[in-house]
């Protein structure tokens, strides 16, 4: 038996708004956690994927031998969107392209991180690992937490 | 299907990196020009970002020209490319593109520079899957310039301002 939930919906300064569900007897994804949810415009990737997308790419750059945009914010951003692909369709799915089926692809896997152009020549259209030479290249290898968190705050 | 073109509303230096252009809601002033009474589905927003060219300058002299926010309603994209009285450049993006978001305060800057050759339109490429199968859009950016309805150029990937400005130009044949 659901006992009611009473939802306070606070409207915040920020676009953003605070949602607390307190917990009940009925199971469900959203009252497991004890954290309040904070609704955005676009909604993030899971905390786990970002994490694990944010060591792949500082481990494939140093295999690689590429570096990140000066700009981190891109950088960001593609982990984000890696993220966001892993969580809706179990793969990375390169989030810099437009596909008319996205599982299909992701099952195919050609352009799944690192994708065949990549792994091939190098070539990241979506600045991510970018080889030396590139005007866009930084000279880091890493990005943490913080920074993806910061250079993503207001999408 | 109905259209809400959203403008900017902004200066030409943003003050964060990554301007969240559909933010400009909350200073949009809005002017709707759609048919919505014989809309039997409810009213449709696409989420295009217009951005607009700036108003001409009260006598107050200002050193850089604002852009005013103005949201349209137009029943369809090609409407909106029928109504359009100069070419219009449209930026197929996706929300997790990092190249996409690293454009934007750079549409933002060229859209300004040149308001008088071409109008800029944004298209998000996840909430308008049909838009951007029809024009075979594959790797994100893409940038395809509209002249008369049509397709009239086209290319990917980021590039800067003055790169963006002097494609547009080469590809129209007007010289600022």
């Amino acid at each position: 038996m659901m006992t009611t939930t009473t939802l306070q919906v606070q409207a915040q300064a920020s676009s953003s708004f605070a949602i607390r569900i307190p917990s009940s007897s009925f199971t469900s994804p959203l009252t497991r956690s004890p954290h309040r949810f904070v609704v955005r415009a676009a909604v993030d990737p899971s905390e786990k994927s970002i994490e694990i997308m944010r060591k792949f790419s500082e481990q494939y750059a140093r295999k690689s031998g590429t570096y990140f945009c000066v700009d981190k914010g891109v950088t960001s951003v593609v982990i984000k969107g890696l993220a966001d692909h892993k969580d809706s369709l179990g793969a990375p799915l390169c989030p810099c392209r437009h596909y008319d089926d996205k599982p299909a692809e992701a099952g195919q896997g050609f352009w799944n991180c690192p994708c065949v152009p990549m792994r091939e020549r190098k070539e990241c259209h979506c600045m991510l690992f970018l080889t030396p030479d590139n005007d866009f290249a930084g000279k880091e290898q890493t990005i943490s937490l913080d920074e993806i968190r910061e250079t993503t705050a207001n999408i | 299907m109905a259209v809400s073109v959203w403008a900017s509303s902004s200066s030409t230096i943003p003050s964060s990196k990554y301007n969240n252009l559909f933010a400009a809601a909350a200073a949009a002033s809005s002017s709707s020009f759609s048919n919505s009474s014989s809309l039997k589905f409810p009213l449709q927003r696409l989420p295009i970002t217009w951005v607009c060219s700036p108003s001409p300058s009260p006598s107050r002299p200002r050193l850089l020209p604002l852009v005013k926010a103005k949201k349209q309603t137009f029943s369809s994209f090609d409407d909106l490319l029928t109504n359009s009285d100069k070419p219009v450049l449209v930026d197929f993006y996706a929300t997790w593109c990092g190249p996409c978001q690293f454009m934007a305060p750079i549409l933002n800057e060229v859209s300004t520079q040149l308001r008088d050759t071409i109008q800029v339109v944004k298209i998000d490429t996840e909430k308008y899957p049909s838009i951007a199968n029809k024009y075979k859009i594959e790797a994100l950016p893409t940038f395809i310039i509209f002249k008369d309805g049509e397709p009239y150029d086209r290319f990917e990937g980021a590039l800067s301002a003055d790169q963006l400005i002097q494609r547009i130009e080469n590809s129209l044949k007007v010289k600022q």
